[in-house]
């Protein structure tokens, strides 16, 4: 169990984590997205002491994170970049974690085995690539066999067998009873591990909450529709918080009214339907949502005049 | 596979399985004898501290020996008696030893912040003090090794390069026996000076240099440009790390000069002084 109490942090004017409180609970995967730069690898470095908050507090299971008699067996992490000296190997770096807390050599197989580093473990780390550093980094946090297991952007560079890996190993930690706090800012990746999920951007919280409510909040019900009255069915339908967009000369898309809803009125005004499809909000739709406001940094199209000036001097 | 591996690991006993100074002590040894260029730094050290104090042995009997008279020419030269140059001969290494390791001390910090690794350290150690405290004693003592075994076979071999000039001198000659312990005192002590300054400035190259600066260019720039300023700054100069380092292999003392005693309490306090600022900062910086 993770509990933040107003947590803050801010480096000189700029404030990166602004008054957050969140519980993480055991027993399932807690997903912490967010776009970049909104504080979750922040909020992550806070919970294990490595960086110091400006206001408020970080436990974990109870007692801050370096007060803990042995906090590798406390909490397992994975913090956002490598982090092992580039000329040692695996092995090594496993090993020399895992001597400060006792952890026998015979568990740092384990966790090499576990992570499929085997191949690699005895070459050094600075030839690793993205995926096999995750990997080392998921076996540090494992080292220690963790109550709690905070993984930042943990599926970043790896291939998708690894991501699937990943996936698995989460819900599995969280199906033993562990607490596990995952971070990224992939929303269709958090759809498929997490079951409750912190969103926040521009270090505060937007959302907390189950899942399925996430999306179920954010993106309402739309329908497809295809008619060959449109007006008609418009005017069966209008008002009442229901909002039509016609698409097509035959086909419309309804927000805030049910298919069947939308059926009974067709029926009623003897309208002919040939297609009505109810859509599910993505989370993904949910998220752009959520953090509309709250990107740190926005892409934008480049003006169309930029376009056709640089065209102009290629030739 | 993987779930199931977790859940078929089982877990750990609890108690007695934490974090103690033993066992960080045990890591910090691990990680310097893992990174091969660690490794090959050291032995180049002892090398290199070997090979000065050889060559400084020939080097002595070439100038000594010149009119057949050593005395008169070690007086000749400045120095009390031909002793006071021979005996010294262990510990003659020193000079480049100190820097080597100081680099080395520096280094081994500083890396740990370029790669990333001090977060895994400092995750595992969250205290983060005793983290800090057991890498400078282990290479401390690593330290101490190198200079008092790079001193005593320098001893060993200096002893058939010096005979045919009858300068050869024993261990239980006075004070050559603590020239060589200290050389791997004053070795120990520059290293703790050198991680301090790696740990404040958490940067390779800038720890390095100022390392360098503080043990080989201040003594310099104080002897010739500063020392003009004012009376003090010569007197001063004294308690400079390499001055106080250079009394503490001294064999005989000039007059009005800091004695071997002396020259460690003023290196100790510089040491003890930057590791507890180090210290002190680390604690309260974020990593």
């Amino acid at each position: 169990m993770i509990e933040a109490q107003g947590l803050a942090k801010r480096y000189g004017s700029k404030t990166a984590v602004d008054n957050v409180s969140f519980t993480v609970h055991p027993g399932k995967v807690t997903g912490f997205l967010g776009p970049n730069g909104a504080g979750k690898s922040t909020t992550m470095r806070m919970i294990v002491g490595l960086d110091n908050p400006s206001a408020g507090s970080v436990t974990v299971n109870g007692r801050r994170y370096a007060e803990h008699h042995a906090p590798l067996r406390e909490v397992g992490a994975l913090l956002d970049a490598k982090a092992v000296h580039t000329k040692r190997s695996a092995y090594n770096h496993l090993r020399a974690m895992a001597a400060t807390h006792g952890i026998p050599n015979s568990r740092v197989k384990e966790v090499i085995e576990m992570t499929g580093l085997g191949p690699v473990a005895k070459k050094r780390v600075g030839g690793f690539s993205l995926g096999m550093g995750q990997r080392l980094g998921i076996a540090c946090a494992l080292l220690g066999d963790p109550h709690t297991v905070i993984l930042d952007e943990p599926v970043n560079g790896l291939d998708p067998e690894g991501v699937q890996w990943v996936r698995h190993l989460a819900k599995g930690l969280a199906a033993e009873g562990r607490t596990v706090f995952l971070s990224s800012h992939l929303m269709s990746e958090m759809a498929l591990t997490a079951d409750h999920l912190i969103v926040i951007g521009r270090g505060r919280i937007i959302a907390d909450a189950p899942i399925e409510q996430i999306i179920s909040d954010q993106g309402k019900t739309r329908t497809r529709v295809r008619t060959d009255n449109p007006a008609e069915l418009i005017r069966a339908l209008a008002g009442d918080g229901v909002t039509l967009h016609q698409l097509e000369p035959e086909l419309l898309e309804v927000t805030g009214a049910d298919s069947h809803r939308i059926a009974r009125a067709a029926l009623d005004n003897r309208v002919l339907v040939y297609e009505l499809t109810p859509l599910q909000a993505s989370l993904e739709e949910a998220y752009m949502q959520l953090t509309n406001d709250s990107v740190e940094y926005h892409s934008h199209d480049l003006p169309r005049t930029a376009q056709a000036a640089s065209v102009g001097q290629g030739k | 596979m993987s779930h199931t591996a977790v859940a078929a690991s089982k877990r750990s006993g609890t108690q007695g399985s934490g974090v103690n100074f033993i066992r960080v002590l045990k890591s910090e040894w691990i990680k310097l004898v893992t990174i091969p260029s660690t490794v090959i730094m050291v032995s180049i050290t002892v090398i290199v501290m070997i090979g000065l104090a050889a060559l400084f042995a020939w080097q002595t009997t070439v100038l000594l020996d010149l009119q057949g008279d050593p005395e008169m020419t070690a007086q000749m030269q400045g120095a009390p008696d031909a002793t006071s140059i021979t005996n010294t001969i262990p510990g003659s290494g020193l000079i480049f030893g100190q820097l080597l390791i100081g680099s080395l001390g520096v280094v081994l910090i500083a890396s740990e912040w370029g790669t990333g690794m001090i977060r895994s350290t400092m995750v595992a150690v969250p205290k983060r003090i005793p983290a800090l405290l057991a890498k400078q004693l282990v290479f401390a003592v690593v330290a101490f090794v190198v200079g008092a075994v790079s001193a005593f076979v320098s001893y060993l071999i200096a002893q058939p390069i010096l005979a045919p000039s009858g300068l050869e001198f024993g261990l239980g000659d006075e004070g050559v026996l603590l020239h060589i312990i200290n050389t791997g005192s004053v070795l120990a002590l520059m290293a703790v000076i050198a991680m301090a300054i790696g740990t404040l400035l958490r940067n390779t190259a800038g720890g390095v240099v100022t390392t360098i600066g503080l043990l080989l260019i201040l003594p310099i720039l104080v002897a010739t440009l500063l020392a003009g300023i004012a009376d003090w700054v010569p007197d001063a100069a004294r308690f400079l790390p390499s001055s106080a380092g250079e009394q503490m292999v001294a064999i005989t003392i000039a007059d009005g000069a800091l004695n071997q005693w002396q020259g460690a309490l003023v290196l100790g306090g510089w040491a003890l002084v930057l590791l507890i600022v180090s210290l002190l900062a680390t604690k309260k910086r974020d990593v």
